[in-house]
């Protein structure tokens, strides 16, 4: 299994994918601390000032926008296989294809974590830049090292995610499509509609918020409860991907 | 490692048997059985859409058959301990185009517990080693398929297993492949399964056929049964002086004979029954010999009517 996990990392470093990847999260999450920064304090915006212990919560949870780059991560490196036709010779070197969807899953928590950690060191110095030129940068205390460490969590399950999905749908640009579509229109169409608002709690939107909550937003699960929910979202569907799609003949 | 060696797993035999499969309403492979003997070229022969690259799947335990089986040594490819070190197949020409060809193969030898060395190896071995650290997607077709070949070889089978392999190669690379094919199965001892749509693609190749059409065996023979015309659809073509005394021997004999001129040719007889019949009846003899260019014909012959997509002839009234 070590060799097969070594085989799924040197596939994503001998590709640039993941410097595309890893640059553009550090981009957005830099955007999106300045952003949240610039309008600290500012009535109309709702959000809190630089200083306040909320502000300081959102600032450090701030790492967990860039999440869909990292559910794109995990299903590009599941789907690459078929996109690029190299399931043919994955497959004839580990016949056993759940042992590949395994892997993959390990090679690509592991690199997630990589990734996770550098976007919330960009993510801490940007905010402490920015909010230190506003007056009061925070510090690395453990309320701060906590958040920071959730929404890293946070993005390592998604990556989980990523993989488990491309497992099921095989298909690089339906998996992708997919993704954005339930995370940006299906999910907060649930969480807006009173009906449905009840079951988002159990949903991966619900659970994220629940790990990295901060907004006092729905009804949401406990920080461990979430992250268990979200974890096992990406586990389900490598475990469905593996025996309904992963399995089926590589013609 | 050099490539005058046997392989380190032994000589492996190649066992297909009843093997079945329908996609949706097409049967692609029916009731399919042959064998693949160590030490020898066999190729596996038919027209486009005949079943062979959905055989070579099953073989390899992409495909899930039907029915039937296909096993290396009785042991079917799933189960196989360390599969690609058993057998190394060539069935697609697509790689990671932002992946150099050198790296392709890390990627393979760690997912197999190989030494990452033997990437090297084997791009030496196939010609590529200049190329290696390039990105394949600027690959040619023809060093496409030298690091698919590559690829196949970095767990040191005993049985290679090539689909179309000589598609895209130049005539150059063809030569070489076949030179190389003969010298993996003669001088190796390794087991070489090679698919092709054309029998003179493989012709010089090969030591055996299995060829197939409509998803069903045709024929299994050996090269020089085949060519013997053992098999009834084979001729020889004999001169005489007293060419029609000698059709007159052969036929009271039960030969076929045709008659043009001094030129005679004769089926459903080999050379060595022709000239002892000859001898005995003390007629001279200028000429000889089988009917090798048939072989094409003989092909046609038994694949005939077979293919999947049959192409109408255009008439001249269409082309108008």
């Amino acid at each position: 299994m070590t060799g097969l996990v070594r085989a799924e990392w040197t596939k994503l470093f001998t590709t640039r994918v993941w410097i595309g990847l890893l640059l553009g999260s550090c981009v957005m999450v830099i955007g999106f601390a300045i952003l949240l920064t610039a309008f600290a304090g500012n009535p109309e915006s709702g959000i809190p000032a630089v200083g306040t212990p909320l502000y300081e919560e959102l600032a450090m949870a701030n790492a967990v926008n860039v999440n869909v780059l990292f559910l794109i991560l995990g299903i590009i490196g599941m789907t690459q296989e078929y996109r690029h036709r190299t399931a043919t010779p994955t497959f004839l070197t580990t016949p056993h294809r759940g042992r590949v969807v395994i892997a993959k899953l390990v090679a690509y928590a592991l690199a997630a974590t990589l990734f996770a950690l550098v976007v919330m060191a960009v993510n801490f110095t940007a905010v402490a830049v920015h909010a230190g030129a506003r007056g009061d940068a925070p510090e690395l205390s453990a309320d701060n090292l906590g958040t920071l460490g959730s929404s890293g969590l946070a993005l390592v399950i998604y990556a989980v995610i990523g993989v488990g999905l491309g497992a099921l749908l095989r298909n690089q640009v339906g998996a992708i499509v997919g993704g954005l579509v339930y995370l940006f229109v299906i999910e907060p169409i649930i969480r807006q509609i009173p009906a449905t608002s009840g079951a988002y709690k159990w949903m991966p939107g619900g659970a994220l918020e629940a790990l990295t909550a901060t907004f006092q937003g729905p009804d949401v699960l406990d920080a461990w409860q979430g992250g268990l929910l979200l974890l096992g979202y990406g586990l389900v569907a490598a475990v469905l991907g593996t025996f309904l799609a992963v399995r089926r003949d590589v013609a | 490692m050099s490539t005058a060696h046997a392989p380190t797993s032994g000589p492996v035999r190649v066992e297909v048997s009843g093997l079945s499969k329908s996609f949706g309403a097409v049967a692609a492979v029916s009731d399919l059985g042959f064998t693949v003997e160590p030490a020898s070229v066999t190729g596996f022969l038919g027209p486009n859409g005949a079943g062979k690259t959905t055989t070579l799947r099953m073989l390899l335990g992409l495909v899930r058959p039907d029915a039937g089986s296909a096993t290396f040594d009785g042991v079917p490819y799933a189960a196989l301990p360390q599969p690609v070190r058993t057998v190394g197949a060539v069935l697609e020409t697509a790689f990671h185009p932002a992946r150099s060809g050198r790296d392709h193969l890390r990627v393979y030898c760690r997912g197999a517990g190989l030494p990452v060395s033997r990437a090297d190896e084997v791009l030496a071995q196939v010609g590529l080693a200049d190329a290696g650290r390039r990105r394949a997607g600027g690959y040619s077709l023809g060093m496409r398929q030298r690091l698919a070949l590559a690829t196949a070889l970095l767990g040191d089978p005993a049985v290679l297993v090539l689909d179309e392999p000589a598609n895209g190669l130049d005539p150059e690379g063809i030569q070489w492949l076949r030179g190389f094919l003969r010298h993996l199965a003669h001088d190796q001892g390794r087991t070489v399964l090679v698919s092709s749509h054309l029998l003179s693609e493989v012709e010089q190749t090969v030591d055996r056929v299995v060829i197939v059409g409509g998803g069903r065996l045709v024929r299994e023979a050996s090269m020089a049964d085949l060519r013997s015309g053992a098999d009834g659809a084979g001729t020889v073509l004999v001169r005489s002086p007293e060419a029609v005394r000698l059709a007159e021997v052969l036929r009271t004999g039960g030969a076929q004979v045709d008659l043009d001129g001094d030129a005679l040719t004769v089926s459903g007889r080999t050379t060595a029954e022709i000239g002892s019949r000859a001898f005995a009846a003390g007629v001279e003899l200028h000429e000889l010999r089988s009917h090798t260019s048939g072989l094409e014909e003989i092909y046609f012959q038994l694949t005939a009517g077979r293919e999947q997509y049959a192409a109408t002839v255009p008439t001249e009234e269409a082309a108008r």
